[in-house]
């Protein structure tokens, strides 16, 4: 089996404050990762560097063990296939919410095609079918301005699925969510996942809990801890550094 | 198609522009005893010409949010092209009567037409220059700040820098655009007496199918697609690049596309007015037409051409009856704007309908 | 656009590519000269003063002792033969008398007569048509002059050249020194090996240095004008050589081919020319320095209100064009009511200016800038609109024409060092700027200000929730940066037009120095405006004043493009967020 997503001994800093330090993590395809960590542990970093937007200092960033990521930018890797979700959801807001879907839509990004861009039947289809899936159907006309913050949160949710990536990035996703909601969430991405690669940021463990997966703790920008949360809540080191203060 | 492109606004303004397109040239050329003087039809049509501008400028900061103070520079650009060749078109009867060389060249002791001045003999060779010198220069900075992803009030500052960089340079005399006196005494155009006031009128009608066409361009640009790419840079740029959108190219796009824009509106205000300047680079100027869009309402397109107009027209009236009130005016206005009215004179008027509809219903029921 | 789109562009133009060059002819035309040692700073002034007061009464001396003398000498002078008359003449000489360079001036013109009734000695006054004659000796005024009343003191040619040196000699040894710098001057650019004795003479006797310097290097010139023998000529040239100026080279040249000297020759017009070249290099790093100073004071404030609140003032230079407005004021009514304060106005106008420009900073910010918070392009176009109706206000009170704002007395002048040209308004001028720099430096760091400007600069929401009150923090910045602006006027108001459209002549300038030097950085202000100052200044020679200031535009955007946030940008995740 291929790894979807490959980093190998990368290192980045900051003005002498190294974000990441020496970090190696191998995503398998279809795998659902989540990856815990202090304030500082240098998640964000991570996913700017997977995403293009940070250039590493050094070390190795493979997608699917052949294309080098430290070459590309934002919209070359999200073209490949990888979708980013902030942690502040962060939508058009003076769009309307089925636009919003729409411009997230897997289709051609050139210039002169959204020129000449008209939207099909295949599309339209496929925006009320996400619509409906992140339950904004009623929303559909009003400007993404006027969603609350949990609404934003699924229309951002709902965007990620419209780019149709491989590796999904998900910042905190239950930030400001309800509990009912979080569940939900949590549901979501066990769905995604095998279909898809998808690694999820949180600090919130009842929603780690329920995603079920593999976990890696992130401090002080390395690993500190891979395997079930079960195990890394046994370690040591973890419970001296995160869990345990 | 053109139930896209024509909304309710758009609809009323052009056909507010058609009726002022026939009407004033009947009046000026038709109609006993002149009842539109021939001077209101050339002040007419540089306000159309301004109306232009400032669509063009809505195109790039009302819909993908970049502010340039340097819109100046493709407008004086188009209309330096313009003035070349109606200096070409002198031929002998400059003062110095030489055949080729303009009159500020001989003055100068020059010997030959520089290289860049070839071909502007031609009318259409001038008219592409028009657009392509605008639309050369706006992609070479474009393609230089978008890359490196300068945004906000850096962008902003170094396209004014742009602007006064290209003033100094114009200034010159060595620079072969006539220096400080920029270009003048122009003759004819197309063989047609540029002192006529049929030659007059037809710039004018000239002047009003290009800021109709102009509209039409920039409501087919941010009704597409396209255009919702363009909002999605202006809110949330970063974002959009996670889309997958190489958001420089969409930059680079409709910068050009405007900076052309920019140039035809000024290559038919060269004529109208009969004289291209360096002044027309300076930095004031620029920021100037920012305010038309402002206060017209910015995103809107048909705002930022009424708003030209109404400075353009209120600059008419007030310099000449209270010169001194001009300033404090054209200040005041940039204030209001920011300060009370974020969605311009349009979206204060379209607020208000809004508002009175509304109200209506309630009354009855 | 205005119906005549020149007049704003046209101005600023004006007002930027050549105000190095207006400063030099308006404001320092006809200042330099003698005058010059006086305006020295102090220490130098008292220096000057002892040592003049100590070769007045050394060159006194003699004079006392040689009373009469004279009288009897200048009698002597219709008696005997050619000969006779040049010993008399060495002897005028040597008495230092100060009526002898008179006396022998009009011997030399032939305009010295022995009176035939009475036998007294007259010249002809300088003024007066007809001429009139007076005593040579008293000065007294002997009427009309009347040819066949007196007999010419005859001279010929030799007499002539006796007469020459015997002058050069007096000047020489004449007791200002100012004089005698001149004379050393002269013998220099005359080159007579005649000279050459009177040359020794005044040298064994100077105290100055300045002018035994002077005198070393006539002495050196006429010395190569002699055969004197090749070990003295070498030592000339190396004399010469030390000058280095171009003069130097001049006198040198025609020396290269000289078979015995040309090899010394050809080394020292290369030291020469290599020294030129240095002196030329540092005269347009003062420059440079100097413009980088006005860049400097016009930006800085730009740079505080832009660091600290991250907005765009574009009306700091009306702010700094208040600041001028405030010097003309003062000035003006100093001279009406207490002329004497004149050399103070610019220290009285000072705080004037900060707390004027202060004033309108603070009620701008309060009045408009206020409300467009996070709106940065918004607060741009605001600001920009105060601007034009700023300087509307000041066209209606004081005129649409230039202002006259006059230099003190320590604000004129110039002074030189080696062979570079400083003048005391530009020097005064990077002093102020460094000052009002390391003044706002101090607020920064020490004081409580200072600490919550930082904070806010670093991170508004946090300090917010510390307990500062950022909302008066930044009126207080606000109007901190047109303080230092109005300040920045009262320096431009020395070298500068004070007109409306001041200000305007230096917004784009000083956005350059911000954008460059990377915002919310004081250093960052200060290495971008000496920097730019500096390139300027060199690509000048080369390319002109207007290309210079494009190169250095084209410069800043593509510099830009590699560091979208300046020279000293805060770096870093935080930024980015």
């Amino acid at each position: 089996m291929t790894s979807q997503l490959y980093l190998s001994g990368v290192s980045k800093s900051f003005d002498g404050f190294k974000a990441i330090n020496n970090l190696s993590l191998v995503i398998d395809k279809g795998e659902l990762r989540a990856v815990i960590g202090p304030n500082g542990a240098g998640k964000t970093t991570m996913m700017d560097i997977i995403t293009g937007k940070t250039k590493p200092d050094g070390g190795e960033v493979f997608w699917n063990e052949k294309v080098d990521l430290t070459r590309l930018d934002e919209a070359d890797t999200a073209r490949l296939g990888v979708g980013r979700k902030f942690q502040k959801p962060t939508v058009i807001e003076t769009l309307s919410v089925a636009d919003n879907i729409e411009l997230a839509l897997k289709a051609d990004r050139g210039v002169l095609a959204n020129l000449l861009a008209r939207k099909t039947p295949a599309q339209s289809a496929e925006i009320d079918r996400l619509l409906e899936l992140v339950r904004l159907t009623d929303e559909r006309a009003r400007p993404a301005a006027d969603l609350s913050h949990g609404q934003k949160q699924w229309l951002e949710i709902g965007m990620l699925l419209a780019q149709d990536p491989e590796l999904l990035l998900v910042d905190e996703p239950a930030a400001g969510m309800t509990d009912a909601e979080t569940m939900r969430t949590a549901d979501l991405l066990r769905d995604i996942a095998g279909e898809r690669s998808v690694i999820v940021v949180e600090h919130d463990m009842h929603f780690v809990q329920a995603l079920n997966c593999k976990v890696t703790v992130l401090h002080q920008g390395h690993v500190l801890a891979e395997g079930s949360l079960a195990h890394v809540s046994a370690d040591p080191q973890v419970v001296e550094v995160y869990l345990g203060r | 198609m053109l139930r896209r492109l024509i909304d309710t606004r758009m609809g009323l303004f052009l056909a507010v522009l058609f009726v002022v397109t026939v009407a004033v040239p009947v009046g000026n050329l038709v109609m006993a005893g002149q009842p539109v003087p021939s001077y209101v039809v050339a002040l007419l049509g540089k306000y159309m010409t301004y109306a232009l501008l400032a669509v063009a400028l809505d195109l790039v900061w009302g819909y993908c949010g970049i502010l340039s103070l340097g819109h100046g520079a493709f407008f004086a650009l188009g209309g330096y092209a313009m003035g070349m060749h109606l200096m070409r078109e002198i031929g002998t009867r400059g003062v110095y009567g030489d055949p080729v060389l303009p009159d500020f060249m001989v003055f100068l002791n020059w010997e030959e037409l520089p290289w860049f001045w070839l071909g502007f003999d031609s009318f259409w060779f001038a008219m592409a220059m028009v657009m392509l010198v605008p639309g050369a220069l706006a992609f070479v900075f474009g393609w230089f700040a978008f890359r490196s992803r300068v945004t906000g009030v850096y962008l902003s500052i170094i396209t004014q820098a742009m602007t006064y960089a290209l003033m100094l340079a114009f200034f010159r005399n060595e620079m072969g655009f006539g220096g400080n006196n920029g270009l003048t005494d122009f003759k004819d155009i197309l063989g047609y007496d540029l002192q006529a006031d049929q030659t007059r009128a037809g710039l004018f009608v000239a002047a009003a199918i290009a800021l109709a066409a102009g509209l039409l361009v920039a409501r087919y640009i941010t009704t597409s697609k396209l255009g919702k790419v363009l909002v999605a840079v202006r809110d949330a740029e970063s974002r959009t690049r996670f889309l997958g959108y190489r958001v420089e190219g969409f930059k680079l796009f409709v910068f050009v596309v405007s900076a052309m824009m920019a140039g035809i509106a000024g290559a038919i205000y060269t004529p109208l007015v009969g004289i291209i300047n360096p002044g027309e680079f300076s930095p004031a100027n620029s920021i100037e037409i920012v305010i038309w869009v402002a206060l017209g309402g910015r995103g809107t397109l048909v705002g930022a051409a009424i708003g030209a107009i109404i400075v353009a027209l209120s600059r008419t009236l007030l310099t000449s009856w209270f010169p001194e009130l001009w300033l404090f005016v054209l200040g005041g206005m940039f204030i209001l704007v920011t300060l009370v009215l974020p969605h311009g004179v349009l979206g204060a008027v379209e607020q208000g309908l809004r508002k009175f509809r509304r109200r209506r219903p309630l009354v009855e029921n | 656009m205005p119906p005549s789109p020149g007049w704003r562009g046209a101005d600023r133009f004006q007002g930027t590519a050549s105000y190095m060059q207006k400063n030099q002819q308006a404001k320092e035309r006809s200042r330099q000269g003698s005058a010059v040692i006086a305006r020295a700073i102090p220490l130098a002034w008292l220096a000057t003063v002892f040592l003049f007061a100590a070769a007045m009464l050394l060159a006194l001396a003699p004079a006392w002792s040689q009373a009469g003398k004279f009288e009897d000498l200048v009698n002597a002078l219709p008696e005997g033969s050619y000969s006779d008359r040049a010993g008399v003449v060495g002897a005028i000489a040597a008495t230092g008398d100060a009526r002898a360079l008179g006396v022998l001036q009009s011997l030399t013109e032939g305009q010295l007569f022995k009176q035939k009734a009475g036998g007294r000695i007259v010249a002809l006054s300088a003024s007066g048509d007809p001429a009139r004659m007076i005593d040579a000796i008293t000065g007294e005024d002997l009427g009309p002059y009347s040819k066949s009343a007196v007999k010419k003191i005859k001279v010929n040619n030799g007499l002539r050249r006796e007469i020459r040196t015997a002058i050069g000699v007096l000047s020489l040894t004449s007791a200002d020194p100012q004089a005698r710098l001149k004379a050393a001057e002269a013998a220099f650019a005359s080159g007579d090996p005649a000279q050459l004795e009177a040359l020794d003479t005044a040298m064994s006797a100077e105290s100055d240095r300045e002018v035994a310097t002077a005198l070393a290097e006539a002495r050196a010139v006429a010395i190569l004008n002699t055969d004197a023998p090749v070990s003295d000529k070498l030592k000339a040239i190396e004399v010469l050589a030390m000058r280095g100026d171009r003069d130097a080279q001049g006198i040198l040249m025609p020396l290269r081919d000289d078979a015995d000297l040309s090899g010394p020759v050809r080394e020292a017009l290369e030291e020469i020319e290599q020294r030129q070249m240095l002196w030329g290099l540092a005269q347009n790093v003062w420059y440079g320095l100097s413009l980088g100073s006005v860049l400097l004071l016009a930006a800085i404030g730009l740079a505080i209100t832009f660091g600290v609140m991250g907005v765009i003032n574009m009306a700091h230079g009306e702010l700094v064009m208040l600041g001028a407005y405030t010097t003309f004021a003062v000035q003006e009514a100093i001279r009406t009511a207490a002329p004497a304060l004149f050399d103070w106005s610019l220290l009285i106008a000072a705080p004037l200016a900060f707390v004027v420009a202060g004033g309108v900073g603070i009620a701008i910010e309060r009045g408009v800038v206020r409300h467009l918070y996070g709106r940065p392009l918004e607060t741009l176009l605001a600001t920009w609109g105060i601007s034009l109706m700023l300087q509307q206000a000041v066209r209606s009170i004081f005129g649409p024409n230039n202002r006259e704002v006059g230099n003190p007395g320590w604000m004129s002048g110039a002074f030189e060092i080696g062979a570079m040209t400083v003048t005391w308004n530009r020097l005064w001028i990077l002093v102020f700027a460094l000052l009002v720099f390391a003044g706002l430096l101090t607020l920064l760091k020490r004081t409580a200000m200072g600490l919550q400007m930082r904070a806010v600069t670093q991170n508004r929401p946090m300090a917010a929730e510390m307990g500062i009150n950022t909302g008066r923090v930044d009126a207080l910045t606000f109007g901190l940066g047109a303080g230092i602006g109005g300040l920045a006027g009262v320096a431009l108001s020395q070298i500068d037009n004070v007109s409306p459209n001041l200000g305007q002549s230096y917004i784009v300038d000083s956005f350059m120095v911000v954008v460059f030097g990377g915002a919310g950085n004081l250093w960052g202000a200060l290495a971008g405006a000496f920097t730019l100052g500096v390139a300027n200044k060199f690509l000048e020679p080369f390319a002109g004043a207007v290309l210079a200031k494009i190169l250095v535009l084209v410069f800043i955007i593509l510099f830009i493009q590699k560091r979208p946030r300046g020279l000293f940008a805060l770096r870093g995740r935080a930024v980015e967020a």
